[in-house]
């Protein structure tokens, strides 16, 4: 140590925490608009959270770049929507979805891939609908019953030639029939566009198998709804297309008069169309049986673009306020009683220290909150409940280093047969080293966990994290100060007061027995 | 064993204040292997007959939360079941009343239904129930749901056994460059103690494992390892220059260490505990079921499991380990040596001052000042008997001389 025992100056170190305290509150008060809350997550405010997970047909990691580009698309879509303060976070192989308040219920529509391809109906047959509702287990769509889903309905034998007229028309057929229109479909926007298709239509009363893909949804340039009229007798989406897809769409068109062409969506044939003309102009309508809503919400999305990748609603969950508010309650309430009983504690147990104990937890949940509104403001931090979970659980690191240093100044004055006042720069310096290597480990875990783990997990780590470094500012500025200007006062380092009388007393009874081994030396 | 005297005449709990306790925990260290190796050997049979329980998380499904307070008064988790059946057409799998008071909701756990469903539910239960929101009116805003998919829970807890890996792996890098290569793998080993027995009371209880348990259980690591360090620290300093001395052997050492920081490790685990006692007990009467309460169990659990085996487990291992090195070994070989000596020299010392002359005055009175001595030495504490008998023996083998 640079400057040796008990020639700290306590006041200057109280001083700087303090200036960090004004500091603090100075930027939460004084910037960003001042509001002195942190940001809430949904379990505490209310609001609906959608976790979307990736998945890919041969079930490899999607790429960084890919999973970027959803996200962007992703949130253009939830800006469609008109709600306000909502966010969408990369997270892993997840796209994380977050709207607070009340009006997040589409929100949880917002991952639909929207792959919009065209291909070429060359069979069709009636199909029996499949039982509903039948309960959507999406682990079904498990990387193996893709591939085995792709290997019968995407047969390249069911096509010959450039994949524009049926194979042998026998096992075109047997294909057909065989097929049977599942309730939740494995292959869902994941179909591979050069390869034919066995798909079936919304309600699974039809089922069709398809040519490859000829124009795929990327030549989309626009979509409108368009409401009912005299020749539309339902809500239709209408399209305008690229010139590159507008001269491919004629093409078709004009070759494929009264056959039928398949709009078909996320792997899902929406409408089916006979063509009765060549359709130059790059304008074409889809309709289905949708409703008025369905159709706006396709638009939204075909404007915006399909999604790179298709992904599956992992976890969607809508708190609502009240229940948001009761887990709040519920936070606070376990912090304050958790608090209280290591003050209980620690006054029962260490007496004067005990205060100081207090005291620095005090100081500490000050700067906490501090921190929290402020990084809620330059990160988007939001406090969960897991969050405030972590927070419960530091107070108990937090105090753990106090006991490291008190029961290492006992030490000193058992061992060494100090004063109170001389013991504290000693003990100090022996007690920081622990504490630094414990909050080290502390800190270790919580930095791995918050950049490894996704989910709720990661705001438990961050608390967590947060709070051992806020730690260590506290029992450095805080806590040994403190200790150390009691301990140079006579009337506070009372063994009465302290709690250290017994330590003092094993110490004088050492000393006493030393003595008593000397006089026989001296004999 | 020379503190015990003073023993009785304090109680355990001002031995353990003052830390002058000498719980000989070293030297027992057979007996807590035993005790470690059934407690693991249970936990693991409880882990493969019994396994866990898994939550909503791991096997997918959907779980709708109503408000307890209805505008016809209160709403019964018979009701709410009765509803969602009619308007989902699947029976609930679970329909329960959690929390207490304003903060009551009734939980209906199921399958996994679509979305056009659990919209089709809320709305039936709406209708209804009538429940009340927030602002004191029924509204169809105070249904919370949330639908959960079978791989997320999977997802979840992969990411978190990779997050362990990566952290067992830096841990080990930290504590052998803090500590030693020994003192890493006894921590090494005690952590994993830490998760055998964590899992296995879980499966035994057949608490429900969540995500969140997971997760909870990976900070426990962080806080059973915390403790260990400290341990270790104070080992590593007492055993400073331990080869070149004879005073005391390696197992003593640590031992000294174990009891000095006895009492920090106790109030560390107290004061870890409340908080978490606090949150389990909150949690579970205002919020029922949920991240909270799971978080709070793990750490419950981890942290007893955890001061466990630091205290008995990481410490006595490190002895073990540490005698395998010759070094100490001979350092042990040499301090027993010495130790013989000298009991050697005061028996022979005894039985020459078996006939002194008791009319000899001088005599007679430095023999009563050494006994007083011998008396007070005797109330010493373990940690440096052999000091104090030194000290009593030396002047009296350079008086006969």
């Amino acid at each position: 140590m640079a400057s040796p025992a008990g020639r700290i100056r306590p006041g200057r170190y109280l001083g700087f925490f303090v200036l960090i305290v004004v500091v603090a509150y100075a930027l939460v008060f004084f910037t960003g608009g001042g509001k002195p809350t942190p940001k809430l997550g949904i379990d505490l405010q209310g609001g609906t959270q959608v976790t979307l997970t990736a998945r890919t047909p041969d079930g490899s990691a999607p790429s960084k770049d890919s999973l970027n580009q959803a996200r962007q698309i992703i949130e253009t879509r939830v800006n469609g929507f008109g709600v306000s303060g909502a966010q969408v976070v990369l997270d892993g192989n997840n796209i994380v979805i977050t709207v607070p308040g009340p009006q997040g219920e589409e929100a949880k529509k917002l991952g639909q891939t929207a792959k919009l391809n065209f291909r070429k109906v060359l069979d069709s047959a009636a199909a029996t609908a499949p039982p509903t509702p039948p309960a959507p287990n999406s682990a079904g769509a498990t990387p193996a019953a893709i591939q085995q889903a792709m290997a019968v309905r995407q047969a390249p034998a069911l096509v010959t030639g450039s994949g524009d007229s049926l194979a042998a028309a026998s096992t075109a057929q047997q294909a057909l029939t065989a097929f049977t229109c599942p309730s939740q479909d494995p292959l869902q926007g994941n179909d591979d566009p050069n390869l034919p298709l066995l798909a079936c239509n919304q309600d699974g009363s039809q089922k069709y198998l398809l040519g490859p893909v000829f124009l795929p949804g990327t030549e989309i340039a626009d979509a409108v709804a368009s409401p009912p009229s005299q020749n539309q007798p339902g809500w239709t989406v209408n399209l305008t297309f690229k010139s590159a897809g507008s001269q491919t769409w004629a093409d078709f068109t004009s070759k494929n008069i009264q056959q039928q062409a398949a709009f078909v969506l996320d792997t899902q044939v929406v409408s089916a169309p006979t063509i009765q003309s060549a359709i130059v102009g790059g304008n074409t309508q889809i309709s289905g049986s949708f409703t008025q809503q369905q159709t706006t919400d396709l638009a939204n999305i075909l404007k915006y673009g399909s999604l790179p990748l298709s992904f599956t609603p992992s976890n969607a969950v809508t708190v609502s306020a009240t229940l948001g508010l009761a887990s709040l309650k519920a936070g606070l309430i376990a912090g304050a009683v958790g608090l209280a009983l290591v003050f209980v504690y620690c006054l029962f147990y260490y007496r004067l220290l005990g205060v100081l104990t207090i005291v620095s937890l005090a100081f500490s949940g000050l700067i906490v909150y501090a921190v929290l509104v402020l990084l809620g403001r330059w990160i988007g931090f939001t406090l969960d409940l897991p969050g405030v979970a972590g927070f419960i659980i530091a107070i108990g690191i937090t105090a753990d280093s106090f006991v490291v240093f008190f029961e290492r100044l006992k030490d000193e004055i058992r061992e060494g047969g100090r004063t109170f006042r001389s013991a504290v720069p000693r003990g100090w310096a022996r007690a920081r080293r622990t504490i630094l290597a414990s909050d080290a480990v502390m800190f270790l875990a919580s930095a791995v966990l918050y950049a490894i783990a996704v989910g709720d997990v990661q705001g438990f780590a961050f608390t967590l994290g947060l709070s051992t470094v806020l730690d260590l500012i506290v029992v450095f500025l805080v806590t040994h100060p403190l200790v150390a200007m009691a301990s140079k006062s006579k009337a506070l380092s009372n063994p009465k007061l302290t709690g250290l009388g017994g330590v003092q007393h094993v110490a004088a009874e050492r000393r006493a027995r030393k003595a008593a081994a000397a006089a026989v030396k001296e004999a | 064993m020379a503190s015990e005297t003073k023993g009785e005449k304090d109680s355990i709990f001002h031995r353990l204040y003052v830390g002058t306790g000498a719980f000989d925990i070293i030297g027992k260290r057979k007996r807590w292997y035993i005790f470690f190796t059934a407690l693991v050997l249970v936990c693991i049979a409880a882990i493969g007959v019994r396994g866990f329980n898994f939550s909503i998380e791991f096997v997918g499904g959907t779980q709708i939360q109503v408000p307890g307070q209805g505008s016809h008064g209160v709403i019964t988790p018979a009701q709410a079941s009765q509803v969602f059946a009619s308007a989902s057409g699947t029976q609930p799998s679970s329909a329960q009343t959690v929390g207490v008071g304003d903060a009551a909701t009734v939980q209906i756990r199921s399958q996994a239904l679509d979305q056009a469903t659990v919209t089709k539910v809320e709305q039936a239960l709406f209708q209804q129930l009538q429940p009340l929101g927030a602002n004191g009116q029924p509204s169809q805003q105070s249904i919370s749901d949330s639908a959960v998919s079978a791989s997320w829970g999977q997802e979840i807890s992969q990411q978190a056994l990779i997050a362990l890996a990566v952290f067992l792996v830096l841990v080990t890098i930290f504590l052998a460059i803090y500590f030693e290569r020994w003192m890493a793998l006894a921590a090494l080993i005690s952590l994993a103690h830490d998760i055998l027995v964590t899992a296995g009371v879980y499966a035994l209880v057949g608490f429900q494992v969540s995500p969140a348990t997971v997760i909870g259980l990976l900070t426990i690591l962080g806080f059973s390892l915390y403790d260990t360090v400290v341990v270790f620290d104070k080992v590593k300093e007492n055993s400073r220059g331990l080869l070149g001395l004879t005073r005391r052997t390696y197992a003593e050492t640590a031992n000294l260490a174990l009891n000095q920081t006895l009492m920090r490790s106790i109030n560390t685990s107290i004061i870890g505990l409340l908080p978490v006692i606090g949150l389990l007990v909150v949690g579970y009467f205002l919020l029922g079921a949920g991240t909270l309460q799971d978080l709070a169990l793990v750490q419950l659990t981890g942290m007893l499991a955890g001061v466990l085996s630091s205290l008995f487990l990481a410490t006595p291992l490190l002895v073990d380990f540490k005698m395998r090195d010759p070094k100490f070994r001979q350092q042990a070989e040499r301090v027993r040596a010495r130790r013989a000596n000298l009991a050697r020299k005061a028996a022979e010392r005894d039985a020459a001052e078996e006939d002194f002359d008791p009319t000899d005055d001088d005599a007679l009175e430095s023999e009563l000042r050494k006994e007083k001595a011998y008396a007070a030495a005797a109330s010493a504490p373990a940690r440096t008997p052999r000091a104090h008998q030194r000290r009593g023996t030396r002047p009296s083998g350079k008086r006969r001389r």
